[in-house]
């Protein structure tokens, strides 16, 4: 079934392998067991594939799966079981290819009407990065990733420059320093950090923050890079405390020993043993949480100006326009057409950009266990 | 060895200079405490305390903390304070003060001396590599004391003297324009200077050298700590005292005055009524409530549950038990973290374009469950996979010694001794997705305010047709409210509201406490259901 | 847990009952006897009424001991004696076990170490450490030597001591080579210095923590096992170094093993279940002719 060799290259060995697997699969197991199986799988094929065609139909070889799977759990346990594991494995991975693709779908008539003509080849969607109009009423219509890309841009700076270092200084504190008792409190107090919804922490940043803000840089108007991307940056700082802890904590303890033994202080162990040593991994934390902050999106929204513009000048954090997410949660109600698909755009570069960051992460993570034998 | 060092076992009394270290650093928590009133409009600095001016006043506190370091510094470089210092204060500190004297330079240069960006940049270059040198090149106790206790002297002379006072105001000239002000800038400066006088106060405290390094760090790791318990219990105590009038209006005790509640045919009238969250909204009511956002949520809820736990849970056991770890069960582990670090919002896109056109093309409770179990998917199989790993494969082999079949061994052991984790993750997963707000958005958007008849009763709402599909619920297809989006809606709707609630700012508080509320129980129970399972293991 | 309990009540009925030794003598006897032990050479660490509980485990039990400089003294005891924990007062590092309780004291050359003002990097710096399985910083071999005197500020090598032209480079190398051949090390790696320490065999990691233990001029090397992790050839270069290093530092060394404790130590301590340090003398003396009958079991092979 899902077998996967390690030897490189073998494809018709392999196939060849998996056939006889197969036969000897059917020779050793029950006819009826076989049949019940089969219907399972054609059943539940039949209905993923109604249900994808939108077939008010799709309730009838669904019934017919739940029967079937019904009458092999009964007589059959462990294969059945088997198989319904398998099917809930392969439903697991097709959600993840349909968001891909459905997102990537909607995406593309905008993307064609932002084709760019540079020396005779086309390149399709390369206006959406060239120039900064955002522009859905009038003619002629422009929609610009710009703006918003330069609004995650900046708050993910802020964020990232408030929580990295504070998260690997909590990080630091509860695995190293902090006193069982302490830790016992402090440790579901991030956790309870994070738990807090977005809408709350915007809520308190558009009606006590962005006033605030307002008044003390005298701006015009509520709304400021600076207060969403401090905010965004408290959102994401469980996410780099609790990373960056576990990798701390993997550290063997005796090498924190090796190093006191010596006679330094527990400051200096931290700091020429632990974190150098867990680097990669107190990295990895650092990327998650950046990957946290440009998805954030109800704080941004709600305490943000809404406008696709940018600041003026450019670096002005006084100001706060829009990011990728804010543009989709202020949008989605009055867009259809093309806007709606200009929206689907800022959906792809937030998947693709944090899909890049959380794998990046987990390569590393990966390289860190690699180092330390995989005992992590 | 160079210049070793044969330092005593038991160091000496040295408990008169500590002292004066310890009392600066008391200071620099003194000078914290007051910046973050002043930040907090808690005092007013225009205004002054007991005759002074809370603006000079910071000054001259400033002024002696500043006093305070550079004395205890240049009295250990005399030898009149017992330290042992290292030959340099280190790279680290001297980039941290160069930065800050540089952009200190640099604002004076072309602010106050009126000089072009050039030699702005010229006297900012040369403060700031002075400040380098004047870090690196002088034994540790100079290097660390000097310019900390020089930059908090000067913050102090300059609030004591009115260059900066009450009504100091910088426009920064920008297009889109925005100023510095008094109100902000001088509790910053305050701050700034208290964390950086104060590390230099517990380092000399420590005596300078690796134990002086250690204290002054350990004292900014336990500032950073308490400041981030700081900020959550603040918030927690803001939201709980904002919310709870809103939450109580109308509030009623004694016998018979709320709703009745039926159960098996017996209708009970409840002793207490607590309109905010038995009411829905009508215009005749005299309080509004938030009953059917309260019960959206608990069907987004157990929807997603219903959806993503056993999909989850399943998909983990063949990863862990059936599959042989190679290339796919990697490419799974891969894609689940991806899709966990997903922002929410792209899950919103995904279900308006997968599912609402499946459901009847409109905006509905069962697009937004499926959207919300989508994003629990992830977390549900990543947690069940680590609780099913962490089975020792003692308990498999054990079991299969005895010639149980894979799947007894699976569903007799595995499952039971893994089922801790998974409830655990579970918990503190559904905590999440209940306040998520950005995928329901785009998926099942309904009013800001929701009669309490539309509250929606999904059991039922089933119903048997004719024609395919042949079972219908209504109930589900519709769309409804649940609480974090009544709260985005309260927010979006502004001042809209006023004619519908009689104080719309208690109303919104409420709404957020409610949610807070309900969110962070799931996380206690989580966060407690681990800690029992965890003390049952031990025991 | 039920495990310890049963400790506990098995040392109850050891200690309740006053056992016959060899010479029919009492316990108590035997040990006045041997508190009188006499050693050639100066007292270097001296335990006085040491015990040490994690909660309410007894993990040492009055123990009191005097150490010879400039020699090997091996602590043995079938596991769970306290021969580690009682090694581990010695520098202090038990400080990193919470639930730890320390009473009573230790001195070196005199020097109350468990008092208040006591400076832990003075007393780690003369009182250096070798752990049971090889624990090399993750960085190149050079760097594990120079660790301790970089961090102890004695060596400048950093970028800024680089950049003022007032780096100990040259000291560097000589320290290194110093040490990496006091350790007996020198031949094998002086081609590979940049190497991480990681890649070295476990023999010559164990060797290298020992070079890197040597690097602050330690006067007391505690040795947890040193050898246990290690094949037989690794070990008998471990117990060379060992005797060597003997010449010039005060060696106390735990150890499970009878035949690498008769081999390699001058004083033998055994200690008992319970924490109880039972006999203490000459090496030959306590294997050939223990005093007391229940050390003469464990090393005949019959109890423990």
């Amino acid at each position: 079934m899902a077998r996967t060799s390690n030897e490189a290259g073998a494809g018709t060995g392999r196939l060849a392998r998996r056939r006889r697997q197969l036969r000897d699969f059917v020779d050793e197991t029950e006819p009826e067991a076989l049949v019940t199986v089969g219907v399972m799988a054609v059943s539940l094929l039949a209905a993923l594939a109604g249900f994808l065609a939108v077939s008010p139909l799709t309730i009838v070889p669904f019934v017919v799966f739940l029967g079937s799977a019904g009458y092999g759990w009964a007589r059959h346990q462990g294969l059945t079981a088997r198989v319904l594991t398998f099917s809930m494995m392969v439903s697991t991975i097709l959600i993840l290819l349909l968001i891909t693709v459905f997102i990537f779908v909607e995406s593309l008539p905008v993307i064609q009407y932002e084709s760019v003509t540079v020396s005779g080849i086309t390149v399709p969607g390369l206006r959406l990065f060239t120039q900064t109009q955002w522009d859905a009423v009038s003619p002629p219509v422009r929609y610009s990733m710009i703006p918003m890309i330069h609004g995650t841009v900046m708050v993910t700076l802020i964020a990232t420059a408030i929580a990295a270092p504070l998260g690997i200084a909590a990080a630091l504190f509860l695995s190293e320093i902090a006193p069982p008792v302490v830790r016992e409190v402090i440790k579901p107090g991030v956790e309870i950090l994070a738990g807090i919804p977005s809408i709350v922490y915007g809520f308190i940043g558009f009606t006590i923050l962005s006033p605030w803000a307002a008044d003390q840089f005298r701006t015009t108007g509520q709304g400021t890079y600076l207060f969403v991307g401090i905010v965004v940056g408290l959102m994401a700082l469980p996410t780099v405390v609790s990373v960056a802890e576990d990798a701390l904590s993997s550290v063997p303890e005796s090498m924190k020993s090796g190093s006191l033994a010596m006679g330094t202080t527990d400051w200096q162990t931290m700091t020429s043993i632990t974190l150098p040593a867990a680097f990669s991994g107190v990295s990895a934390a650092v990327l998650l949480g950046v990957g946290r902050a440009i998805g954030e999106t109800m704080a941004a929204t709600v305490m943000l100006r809404g406008v696709p513009q940018l600041t003026e000048p450019l670096y002005n954090v006084f100001y706060g326009q829009a990011t990728l997410t804010s543009l989709i949660a202020n949008n989605y109600g009055e867009a259809d057409g093309l806007q709606m698909d200009a929206l689907f755009v800022a959906g792809v570069i937030l998947f693709i950009t944090v899909l890049v960051i959380s794998i990046g992460a987990q390569y590393i993570e990966w390289r860190m266990r690699r180092k330390f034998g995989g005992d992590v | 060895m160079a210049g070793a060092t044969e330092g005593d076992l038991v160091t000496g009394g040295t408990s008169q200079t500590n002292a004066v270290a310890a009392g600066a650093v008391g200071l620099a928590v003194l000078l914290f405490a007051l910046a973050l009133a002043a930040l907090f409009e808690a005092i007013t600095i225009s205004e002054p305390v007991a005759g002074v001016p809370v603006v000079t006043l910071l000054g001259l506190i400033l002024m002696a903390l500043g006093g305070a370091v550079i004395t205890f510094g240049v009295g250990s470089y005399l030898g009149y304070v017992e330290t042992e210092p290292s030959p340099s204060a280190g790279l680290v500190a001297a980039t941290a003060f160069s930065t800050i004297w540089f952009v200190i330079g640099g604002l004076v240069a072309s602010q106050t001396a009126g000089l072009g960006s050039l030699g702005s940049f010229l006297v900012a270059s040369v403060v700031g590599g002075g400040t380098f040198a004047l870090t690196a090149l002088p034994r540790e106790d100079i290097g660390s004391t000097l310019p900390a206790g020089a930059l908090t002297l000067l913050t102090g002379i300059v609030f004591v003297t009115g260059t900066i006072g009450p009504s100091w105001v910088w426009a920064l000239g920008f297009e889109q324009q925005a100023s510095f002000t008094a109100e902000f800038v001088i509790p910053v400066l305050t701050l700034l200077c208290a964390l950086i006088s104060g590390w230099a106060a517990a380092k000399a405290y420590g005596g300078f050298g690796a134990r002086g390094r250690h204290i002054g760090a350990y004292v900014l790791v336990y500032v950073n700590a308490g400041a981030i318990i700081g900020v959550l219990f603040v918030l927690i105590a803001f939201t709980t005292l904002r919310g709870v009038p809103g939450l109580l209006t109308g509030f009623e005790f004694g016998p018979g005055v709320g709703p009745e509640v039926g159960l098996f045919g017996v209708s009970v009238a409840l002793p207490f009524s607590l309109p905010f969250v038995m009411n829905g909204a009508a215009l005749l009511n005299d309080f509004q409530g938030v009953l059917p956002a309260i019960v959206g949520t608990v069907w987004l809820v157990i929807g997603a549950v219903v959806f993503a736990v056993p999909l989850g849970v399943g998909a983990a056991i063949f990863l862990t038990e059936y599959a042989e770890r190679g290339r796919l069960t990697q490419a799974v582990e891969v894609a689940t973290n991806g899709l966990w670090s997903t922002p929410s919002i792209v899950f919103g896109l995904f279900g308006f374009a997968f599912l609402v056109p499946r459901f009847g093309g409109n905006k509905s409770l069962i697009s937004g469950m499926l959207t919300l179990g989508f994003m629990l998917l992830p977390l549900v199989l990543i947690t069940s996979r680590e609780a099913i790993l962490a089975v020792p494969d003692e308990y498999r082999d054990a079991s299969a010694a005895l010639g149980v079949s894979k799947w007894q061994t699976i569903r007799s052991v595995v499952i039971p001794a893994a089922l801790p984790g998974v409830v655990t993750g579970v918990i503190l997963g559904v905590g999440r997705i209940a306040g998520e707000t950005a995928p329901i958005l785009l998926t099942m958007t309904g009013g800001t305010f929701v009669p309490g008849g539309q509250t929606v009763d999904v059991i039922g709402g089933f119903q048997f047709t004719g024609a395919p599909p042949f079972v219908a619920n209504p109930e589900l297809l519709q769309a409804t409210t649940a609480l974090p989006f009544q709260l985005y809606a309260l927010i979006t709707a502004g001042v809209g509201l006023g004619d519908t609630v009689a104080n719309p700012a208690d109303f919104q508080w409420a709404t957020a406490l409610i949610l807070l509320v309900v969110v962070l129980s799931f996380y206690a129970i989580g966060i407690g259901a681990r800690y029992y399972f965890r003390r049952r293991l031990q025991s | 847990m039920s495990e310890t309990t049963e400790t506990a009540e098995r040392t109850e009925t050891a200690t309740d009952q006053p056992l016959e030794t060899t010479s029919g003598e009492t316990e108590e006897q035997v040990r006045e006897e041997w508190r009188e032990y006499v050693f050639d050479g100066r007292t270097k660490l001296a335990a006085e009424d040491l015990d040490v509980y994690y909660g309410d485990d007894y993990a040492l039990k009055k123990v009191s001991i005097e150490i010879p400089e400039e020699s090997v003294t091996a602590l043995i005891g079938p596991s769970g004696c306290g021969k580690s924990t009682f090694l581990r007062c010695l520098n202090r590092m038990n400080d990193r076990i919470r639930s730890a309780e320390v009473d009573g004291s230790v001195r070196i050359d005199g020097q109350e170490i468990y008092q208040e003002s006591v400076n832990l990097v003075e007393l780690r710096k003369r009182v250096g450490m070798v752990f049971q399985s090889p624990n090399p910083f993750p960085k190149s071999i050079r760097e594990n030597i120079a660790y301790g005197p970089e961090k102890h500020g004695d060596l400048q090598t950093g970028l800024l001591a680089r950049l003022l032209d007032r780096s100990d480079e040259d000291e560097r190398e000589q320290l290194v080579e110093r040490c990496l051949r006091d350790a007996a090390l020198w031949d094998e790696v002086q081609d590979r210095l940049d190497d991480n320490a990681l890649g070295l065999s476990g023999g010559q990691q164990q060797r290298l923590c020992i070079a890197r233990c040597l690097s602050v001029d330690p006067e007391v090397i505690l040795m947890d096992e040193p050898a246990s992790a290690l094949d037989p050839i690794a070990t008998s270069k471990i117990e060379d170094l060992i005797e060597e290093l003997a010449e010039d530092y005060t060696v106390v060394i735990v150890t499970h093993n009878m035949q690498q404790a008769a081999r390699i130590s001058d004083q033998t301590a055994v200690f008992l279940t319970g924490g109880e340090l039972v006999e203490y003398g000459d090496t030959d003396q306590v294997f050939e002719d223990p005093r007391s009958e229940r050390v003469e079991d464990y090393i005949t092979g019959k109890f423990g």
